[in-house]
């Protein structure tokens, strides 16, 4: 039906363009029958229709949920309950007084300063050598990009088999062919953090080398040439030719991964599920441990939107710098 | 000059190779792992094992309940992806094609779905779908994926917004509707965007965890990935079940990453935007 109307519709509109002015007639049909408002209103119909399944979605899953974030951060909503009190800043106070809550977001915060640093300073060298002649190098890409395709939960298994603390694990039990003493690994609380920073660099560098490596082949080899002919060495060659053009890579690499780190929760999860202690709780696990396993929505909302605050602010700052080169082009 | 084989590059190369076989040693133990007894595991952690049996696969899988997880898994990511692509493609076809104000608001309205993180919505999202009845349901995670329609979006924003519209104009004045129009002429056009936007949502939701472990739980209906979770709680310290059952659980998207490597390194990087 309404298929049958839209043809009709652009026959008139047809009509109305092309034939109008040599047959006079047809136009005064036209106006007769279809006001100028229902018109417009009939050509906008599929457009709208075309829209709306993303705009509900995205509506009850991001919209909503953000701005009942923001409510019950000011209230002491425990989830069930239908009544519940206004509380005003209580609960942000409580966040940033509560060192139990407080470690995991300066945590978070270090993690996400140590891993985007590591990870840019492996991928780099990295994307540059796959970049080069080698005869394997479609094996050898293929290789440190496979961890960015399993799931971070298998990441995080498989190296627990090899950093377990138990005699079994790879590291233990080549250390004690070779005659060192066992050690305690991701039992340590001082060292887990560390060890889940260097898994998750591992499962990390391969996909940033390769988004480096996708820049590093629109440089134009002449270039590089002509600055060799020119008597430049290979160090000068990266730091004034190629490194310059990998730097609108470099803004989105960097951001991808300070956001990525800020959010981790599978990788950690599944190597120390927040152990030894409360060593490496970061905060996507405290916000679910408060928010739901002891059912403080209020206080986990607080949480949330200060955790939200430091992701825009991020995202704001990489918008920014991106269009910035964008307008330097 | 830049193309020349030498001795230097052979050493290069052979360097690049030992680092690779470093870099996947993980792997390459579990793997290995996978077929020896925890004592042979003790005498050569790295050695190659000294029999092939499968009876630990077999195990795994019948603990896991392999073939109806992975089903489910198929089912979810399947018609996620499918969603993901029509209704990121309708949708952009609107904020490219009819400029006004309204959508104008409509592009900045969707682009702050980029600063939410799931961490700050999953609590009230939690006790949305405890009163939509969609907690535990299969419906209920694919509607939460297909919210990745967004970033789609603005994939085929930016490519439509490059494509010229006179196919378009000639098929209107031909007398085709607008949704004719964009299922016969934009859509086909849209197939590299679509082909990054489909490999980029496929891995996502394939290996998504948080979102399987806050809806989805221990339930019949967790995917492979959530099983996982699942089975390394069932059979703790039981290595010669759980290195199998990590194995089976990775090989599907291990199996897709060799069939399409070259699109999946391609679209993953242009799909970065999401992040």
């Amino acid at each position: 039906m309404s298929r049958e109307l839209l043809r009709d519709h652009w026959r008139l509109r047809v009509n109305t363009d092309t034939k109008s002015r040599l047959q006079g007639r047809d136009f005064g049909r036209l106006a007769r029958t279809q006001p100028p408002y229902l018109a417009r209103w009939r050509r906008n119909v599929p457009f709208t229709v075309f829209i709306l399944p993303a705009l509900i979605v995205y509506s009850i899953v991001v919209i909503l949920p953000l701005i009942q974030t923001f409510r019950y951060s000011f209230t002491n909503y425990d989830g069930l309950s239908p009544e519940y009190d206004f509380v005003g800043l209580e609960n942000y106070r409580k966040v940033l007084s509560s060192e139990q809550l407080i470690e995991p977001f300066i945590r978070t915060i270090g993690f996400s300063m140590v891993v985007p640093l590591l990870v840019t300073v492996m991928a780099i060298p990295l994307a540059v050598v796959l970049n080069g002649r080698f005869k394997t190098r479609n094996f050898q890409r293929a290789s440190f990009f496979l961890p960015s395709v399993l799931s971070a939960l298998f990441l995080g298994y498989s190296w627990t088999f090899i950093l377990s603390s138990s005699k079994y694990g790879m590291i233990n039990a080549l250390l004690e062919q070779f005659g060192f003493d066992r050690q305690l690994l991701l039992a340590d609380s001082d060292l887990a953090m560390w060890l889940i920073v260097l898994v998750v660099v591992w499962s990390q560098v391969g996909w940033h080398a390769a988004l480096y490596l996708a820049n590093l082949q629109t440089i134009d080899p002449a270039l590089l040439e002509a600055a060799d002919i020119d008597g430049a060495s290979a160090f000068q060659r990266f730091r004034f030719i190629t490194l310059p053009h990998l730097a609108p890579a470099m803004t989105v690499s960097v951001a991808l991964l300070i956001i990525g780190s800020l959010k981790v929760f599978d990788l950690p999860l599944a190597m120390t599920e927040g152990g030894p202690g409360r060593s490496t709780i970061l905060m996507t696990q405290s916000i679910i441990i408060q928010g739901l396993s002891s059912s403080r929505i209020g206080l986990a909302s607080a949480m949330s939107f200060l955790f939200f605050l430091v992701i825009a602010v991020i995202t704001f700052t990489q918008v920014t710098l991106m269009s910035r080169y964008e307008d330097e082009k | 000059m830049m193309r020349r084989y030498t001795a230097r590059t052979l050493v290069g190369e052979i360097t690049m190779l030992v680092l690779c076989a470093v870099f996947l040693i993980p792997i390459y133990f579990l793997v290995v792992s996978s077929f020896k007894t925890q004592p042979e595991i003790l005498r050569s952690p790295l050695g190659l094992p000294e029999s092939i049996d499968f009876s630990n696969y077999v195990e795994a899988l019948e603990g896991i309940n392999f073939f109806h997880h992975l089903w489910i898994s198929v089912y979810i990511t399947t018609i996620s992806v499918v969603l993901i692509v029509v209704f990121g493609s309708m949708a952009a076809y609107t904020i490219a094609r009819k400029t006004n104000r309204l959508t104008k608001f409509l592009r900045n309205y969707f682009l702050i779905g980029f600063m939410v993180p799931i961490q700050t919505t999953m609590l009230p999202l939690f006790l949305i779908m405890r009163n939509l009845d969609l907690l535990n349901t299969k419906q209920g995670l694919i509607f939460l994926h297909a919210n990745g329609a967004v970033f789609a979006l603005f994939l085929y924003t930016g490519f439509m917004r490059a494509m010229p519209r006179d196919l378009e104009e000639a098929a209107a004045i031909d007398g085709a509707g607008q949704f004719r129009i964009f299922w016969r002429i934009v859509f086909p056009l849209l197939k590299p965007v679509t082909a990054t936007v489909a490999i980029f949502n496929f891995v996502w939701v394939w290996n998504d965890f948080i979102l399987g472990f806050l809806f989805l739980g221990t339930t019949d209906n967790a995917t492979l990935t959530m099983q996982v979770y699942n089975g390394m709680g069932q059979f703790e310290n039981d290595w010669a079940i759980m290195i199998p059952m990590l194995i089976l659980t990775t090989l599907p998207m291990v199996i897709f990453f060799l069939l399409m490597q070259k699109r999946i390194i391609g679209g993953l990087v242009t799909g970065s935007l999401k992040g």
